[in-house]
């Protein structure tokens, strides 16, 4: 009876413990998909939670590793080569550029944006 | 004779000695595309009427006594790379009817030489992938097995080389994704150093590993086409100014005395690397040391960490560089949203697939601010230490000989309920791409099913003759085998 009574106690704890890291993971993933400017039914994030520890579980491994990023002598991979001379010239011409979008009086159309 | 099964060079000769012309070789790999490819689908877009234009008048050029290299020369060309006039679609619903203004770099020095597109080839979803099945257009089968992945993420290219549909393919590669799809292809991949060949008019994910290369039949015609494409671009400033050689100029001479550098960890049980491909690649090895070359083993200590690395750095990479597909100034635009930020999100969730959100969600929790120290700062300080690791293998050795992949392709309907875990499988590429150096792969074997097995000698620093060399060297004693297509 006391273990019965034991079993349900922890099942409980297990059970909260459960369902806060679910939220607190659905709540990532929801700010996350704000910031990504994405939007998920409630069923998708659910299995995105999962996919998502899942990844984190894989990238996870560079925790073990006792290493500091230093700016100075880090990062000089990408060596930033010529810019172009500061001379202008011609642009793209304007029916190019909105050949793929809504084109209005030769400008992009977007929603109201000023009430 | 199927002249389709020649190599480009071979070709080239064919088309100068004029026994051949460039309209006869261009409608032969149509007619073949028109009869293989429903099964392999490699392509997107067949640019049919387009090809036989350009041919018409590449024959003229050879008629006029113009042998530019490619001249007359039937290529396929990844559909991630800008073609001005021609839909390029990143194998995305957002791009679905997305037509370029402008031609990529690598483009307008194609059509300088008067090279033949054929069409655009199929890739995962925004070449973030590798099994080319998460295209939203078609799903790449393998020439060697039609059950079969053709690898990723430019397995149509790689698929399309294999299956003789063009004569070589213009891929791009940001993890592996040149490498891998040509040695599950059994073709010959060439990814060249960061920087060699501009990236202007390449879609850009990871912009700081993205690499524009070569597939071909083998090492001397990826060199081949490295002489046409590479160079400096005014218009992406981290193209090297570095001089562009003649990358078949080592081709030929003896690799006695090359140190090869065989990294441990690359053959260590604990990758989970097939004990066939590792034979198949110690194999190779060894045919190495009877050419004359030594073999030196040495160690990445870091390997265990490059898949992190690379998914920290490509996804934060890609999440930026995705932002700007918003659905208004091109590519998909949703029907929905009242106002402009619903309108953005509706267009994006619409568009991109469960992969490519996937890894933009990771790319901006890497970014994010509470994130950003323990992932984003030190995948890139891991960054410098395989920079470093590789510089001190590269003090005592010439060239570095690794698997491409830890086993053969993957059936078609593997993976699919887990697609992360694939990300393990690239951990003998991505870390050529974290240091910038150019590698190549080249088929050593063939498992006991007949699939291909690819093994990759990655070189230094803008030395892409010798890693050509060397895997030209492996490829004049080595028996390769084409699919047989029905």
């Amino acid at each position: 009876m006391k273990n019965a009574k034991l079993f349900n106690t922890l099942n409980k704890i297990a059970i909260f413990y459960k369902s806060e890291v679910l939220k607190l993971d659905l709540k990532m993933i929801s700010h996350l998909s704000n910031l990504s400017k994405l939007s998920f039914t409630d069923n998708e994030l659910e299995k995105l939670s999962s996919d998502m520890s899942s990844i984190i579980e894989i990238v996870d491994i560079i925790k073990e590793v006792d290493i500091v990023y230093n700016p100075l002598s880090d990062n000089k991979n990408v060596n930033i080569n010529d810019l172009r001379e500061d001379v202008a010239k011609e642009s793209m011409a304007t029916e190019k550029i909105l050949m793929n979008a809504i084109n209005s009086d030769n400008c992009f159309v977007v929603p109201k944006v000023v009430e | 004779m199927n002249i389709t099964n020649l190599k480009l060079r071979e070709m080239r000769d064919l088309l100068d000695k004029k026994s051949i012309s460039a309209i006869e070789l261009t409608q032969e790999y149509l007619n073949r595309i028109n009869k293989f490819d429903d099964k392999i689908q490699s392509y997107i877009t067949v640019t049919e009427d387009l090809a036989m234009d350009s041919a018409k008048k590449a024959q003229e050029k050879i008629d006029n006594g113009n042998t530019n290299p490619l001249c007359g020369i039937p290529i396929s060309i990844k559909d991630n790379i800008c073609t001005n006039g021609i839909k390029t679609t990143c194998a995305s619903k957002s791009l679905e009817n997305f037509i370029p203004p402008y031609n990529a770099t690598v483009v307008d020095k194609l059509d300088s030489q008067n090279a033949v597109m054929l069409g655009k080839t199929n890739l995962d979803e925004f070449a973030i992938g590798a099994t080319t099945q998460s295209s939203v257009f078609a799903k790449t089968k393998n020439p060697f097995d039609l059950s079969k992945v053709p690898g990723g993420s430019s397995g149509g290219s790689a698929a399309s080389v294999s299956a003789s549909l063009c004569a070589a393919s213009i891929a791009s590669d940001t993890g592996g994704s040149l490498r891998q799809p040509a040695a599950l292809c059994g073709v010959t991949g060439l990814k060249p150093t960061y920087g060699r060949v501009s990236r202007h008019g390449l879609v850009a994910i990871a912009s700081s590993m993205d690499q524009i290369g070569a597939i071909a039949k083998d090492a001397h015609d990826c060199a081949f086409i490295l002489n046409t494409i590479a160079g400096f671009d005014c218009n992406d400033a981290t193209s090297s100014k570095a001089e562009v050689i003649d990358f078949t100029s080592k081709i030929g001479e003896s690799i006695k005395g090359l140190k090869i550098a065989i990294p441990k960890e690359f053959y260590d049980s604990n990758i989970g690397i097939n004990s066939e491909v590792k034979n198949s690649v110690l194999a190779a090895a060894e045919k190495y040391k009877k050419m004359g070359a030594e073999l030196v083993e040495c160690c990445l200590p870091s390997l265990k960490y490059a898949v992190a690395t690379y998914l920290i750095l490509s996804s934060a990479e890609a999440a930026s560089n995705l932002s700007r597909i918003d659905g208004i100034k091109y590519g998909h635009r949703s029907t929905r949203g009242e106002n402009f930020n619903e309108l953005i999100i509706n267009s994006r969730t619409e568009g991109f697939g469960d992969e490519v959100k996937r890894r933009i969600l990771l790319g901006n929790f890497v970014l994010s601010i509470e994130q950003y120290d323990d992932y984003y700062k030190k995948a890139l300080a891991l960054r410098q230490r395989f920079i470093t690791e590789y510089a001190d293998i590269f003090e005592k050795c010439d060239v570095i000989l690794t698997p491409t992949t830890l086993s053969t392709a993957a059936r078609t309907d593997e993976n699919i309920s887990t697609p992360f875990k694939t990300y393990l499988d690239n951990i003998c590429t991505v870390s050529s791409d974290i240091a910038s150096l150019p590698a190549i792969s080249t088929t050593c074997g063939y498992d006991s099913n007949g699939m291909p097995i690819g093994m990759s000698i990655i070189g230094k620093k803008f030395d892409e003759a010798t890693i050509v060399q060397v895997a030209d060297a492996f490829e004049k004693s080595f028996n390769a085998v084409s699919p047989e297509l029905i």
